[in-house]
């Protein structure tokens, strides 16, 4: 036992040693993650605002319905702010599309709104799109087809109607002037729809916004790869070392034990550096996350600890690949493999919702699967018991196999 | 002085392939043994089994207990009554079979590097010796006739070949074993390195130490009063008379 502490406390010497040139390492990467993440999303930001889709239409566009349409989505309707219609004849379309500056081309036959008035169904308006343009044309075709839908089958009735009764009571010099009157009050009707339409929002794991969803894969992407600034303590690495450790009554299970302790020490310092900066972020309102807005740092100080079972856990995966790995230079290539590989299976860089469902349930078996859970758990302030289990269980598989891996290096 | 070594029957094999098949040999007390062999032989194997490191597949290690007038420690051999009153030679306990009561016995010097790089002399040494311990053996030990007081400070990875093969002995002698087991020691160390070590074993073994060493150096012969080649998995006894070309000859298996 005594013999054991001596072990740890070198360990943890050597750690502390070490310590200065990690935090160095860890400032370096917060500080370009951060200088990135700000142009990115000052960038992103500007071209959201500039950003509106321009369709160009060509065809007949004759029928004052269908012109009157068109210029109510294009100059009163919400899509106005999304939207830009463009009436242009067809080749100058054409030519504009290939050369990529329209999103897609709408073609109005000939006789399309007679043919409507008539009940007759021979007349399509086609839209073509480039390939990743199709749910946007879904889209705005929905709204078109809204739109002068409801304006010539519904209200041309009542147009219709109004005329005959007027035309009835021998009050023809008011035909025109009323049918304006209705028009305008049946086009208030269908613009005043409250939104340009209804984004159904995928679930990004109970209940996260999307900003607390990859706030969350961020932060345990860092952990997941952190061996990567770690490996500092496996450099002199070797064999010589374990060997004579066991010459000297210090088995595998004490030396794993030990040198793990000293391994974590590292990864709980970058994670606590990588914090402070991110500590700073929130009580300055540099980084807004929906669900803490307006509370400074604190949500974040308070979901802090939920990060630590998770460091143990990553902490331990990263010791067994540096155990498994034959050298330093193949560790780090298996961190960085493993690391992005399993990210990407559960669900750090995109939604997990958005793969199918057999990868889901791997991406969710995997160790960085139980990690995501429990951190947005945290996020939450209520970890389930299964969260915690999981965590400790992968911690647990991967010491032991550490052990296994030691042992079997100095049979 | 303190002990008597017997091994017998010594096997080991990695899956099928048999790397020891019988080892057997003795040594008495004082005694330093070198063990020759090509590479991928079984050396660094017979080694590392005798300091507890790798199991046996069979085989028994046997230390003899004696007085010991010196302080070196033959803890292995307690339980079998030996003490002030029970001076005689003893029966001791096969080592292969209690691994936990090598590290009192026997110090392992591995062929590679066993210290911690970022450390310093000072802070690996002190791993293994409480700090009273380590200051007396600085100032007087073994660790003085190392010469370690003279790198204390520095730190491991900035050390020379020799520097790093004198601390790793320094680490291995702690609990001043009666055995100590070397592998390979003198590998890529200038002459003035090797002298010093041998300097030093030459010193152990004339107070009583047992060494047992893995050597590819004719050098380290001289120290030696026994030789064995290791061929075939098995340990044949060898006299070196500082023929260099028939030591070649003996390891091709040409001549024993």
């Amino acid at each position: 036992m005594k013999q054991t502490a001596a072990y740890f406390l070198a360990q943890l010497k050597r750690a502390a040693r070490l310590l200065p040139g990690q935090i160095l390492a860890d400032v370096v990467v917060c500080f370009c993650a951060g200088v990135s993440a700000c142009l990115l999303i000052a960038q992103g930001a500007l071209a959201a605002e500039g950003t509106r889709y321009r369709i160009g239409i060509v065809g007949d566009l004759s029928d004052s319905y269908l012109g009157f349409g068109i210029a109510a989505v294009q100059e009163m309707d919400d899509s106005r702010f999304m939207i830009e219609l463009v009436s242009m004849p067809e080749q100058e379309a054409e030519a504009a599309f290939r050369r990529g500056e329209l999103y897609a081309v709408m073609r109005v036959p000939e006789g399309l709104m007679e043919s409507i008035v008539y009940g007759e169904n021979d007349k399509l308006v086609t839209y073509t799109a480039a390939q990743g343009q199709q749910g946007l044309g879904t889209m705005v075709m929905g709204e078109i087809t809204d739109v002068a839908s409801t304006l010539v089958t519904c209200s041309q009735s009542a147009i219709y109607a109004m005329q005959q009764v007027l035309a009835g009571q021998g009050r023809g010099e008011e035909i025109g002037r009323e049918t304006d009157k209705l028009n305008l009050a049946l086009i208030q009707m269908v613009l005043s729809r409250g939104g340009f339409g209804e984004v159904e929002v995928l679930g990004y794991g109970d209940g996260l916004s999307l900003e607390l969803y990859y706030f969350c894969g961020a932060v345990l992407l860092f952990l997941l790869l952190s061996g990567l600034l770690n490996s500092a303590l496996f450099v002199y690495q070797n064999g010589a070392f374990s060997c004579f450790l066991k010459a000297r009554g210090v088995g595998a299970l004490r030396q794993v034990l030990g040198e793990y302790l000293a391994y974590l020490l590292l990864v709980l310092t970058g994670l606590l550096t990588v914090c402070l900066f991110l500590g700073f972020g929130f009580e300055r309102g540099l980084l807004g996350i929906p669900e803490w807005d307006g509370m400074g740092a604190a949500p974040f100080l308070a979901f802090l600890p939920a990060l630590f079972p998770v460091t143990a856990m990553f902490a331990a995966l990263q010791f067994f690949l540096f155990e498994v790995a034959d050298g330093i230079v193949n560790g780090i290539l298996l961190q960085l493999i493993c690391g992005i590989g399993m990210g990407y299976l559960s669900g750090y860089f995109y939604p997990s919702a958005f793969f199918p469902e057999k990868m889901r349930m791997f991406g969710g078996f995997l160790p960085s699967g139980a990690a995501v859970r429990f951190a947005q758990a945290g996020a939450l302030g209520k970890i389930p018991m299964a969260a915690w289990t999981a965590v400790f269980a992968w911690m647990a598989v991967f010491l032991a196999l550490t052990i296994l891996v030691r042992k079997y290096r100095t049979r | 002085m303190s002990m008597d070594v017997e091994i017998t029957g010594i096997k080991k094999a990695y899956s099928r392939k048999k790397v020891l098949t019988d080892i057997s040999f003795s040594m008495d007390a004082g005694s330093c043994a070198a063990i020759l062999g090509s590479n991928g032989s079984g050396k660094s194997t017979l080694l590392s089994i005798l300091a507890g490191v790798r199991r046996a597949d069979g085989g028994s290690f046997y230390v003899y207990g004696h007085p010991d007038e010196t302080g070196r420690q033959t803890d292995g051999c307690k339980e079998h009554g030996r003490g002030k009153n029970n001076p005689g030679p003893i029966r001791g306990t096969d080592l292969l079979r209690e691994p936990g009561r090598i590290p009192k016995v026997l110090g392992y010097v591995p062929q590679g590097n066993p210290l911690m790089e970022e450390l310093s002399a000072w802070d690996n040494l002190r791993m293994w010796y409480d700090r009273e311990t380590l200051k007396r053996e600085l100032a007087e030990g073994a660790l003085r006739l190392l010469g370690i007081d003279g790198f204390l400070k520095t730190p491991v990875r900035r050390m020379s070949g020799g520097m790093k093969r004198r601390l790793s002995i320094g680490c291995a002698v702690v609990s001043h074993p009666g055995i100590l087991v070397l592998d390979e020691p003198s590998t890529a160390l200038d002459p003035v390195c090797r002298e010093n070590i041998r300097s030093y074993l030459d010193v152990y073994r004339k107070e009583g130490g047992i060494v047992l060493m893995a050597t590819h150096d004719a050098q380290d012969l001289e120290l030696c009063n026994m030789c064995y080649i290791l061929r075939g998995g098995v340990l044949h006894p060898w006299q070196y008379d500082g023929d260099f070309h028939r030591l070649t000859e003996a390891l091709c298996g040409k001549s024993f």
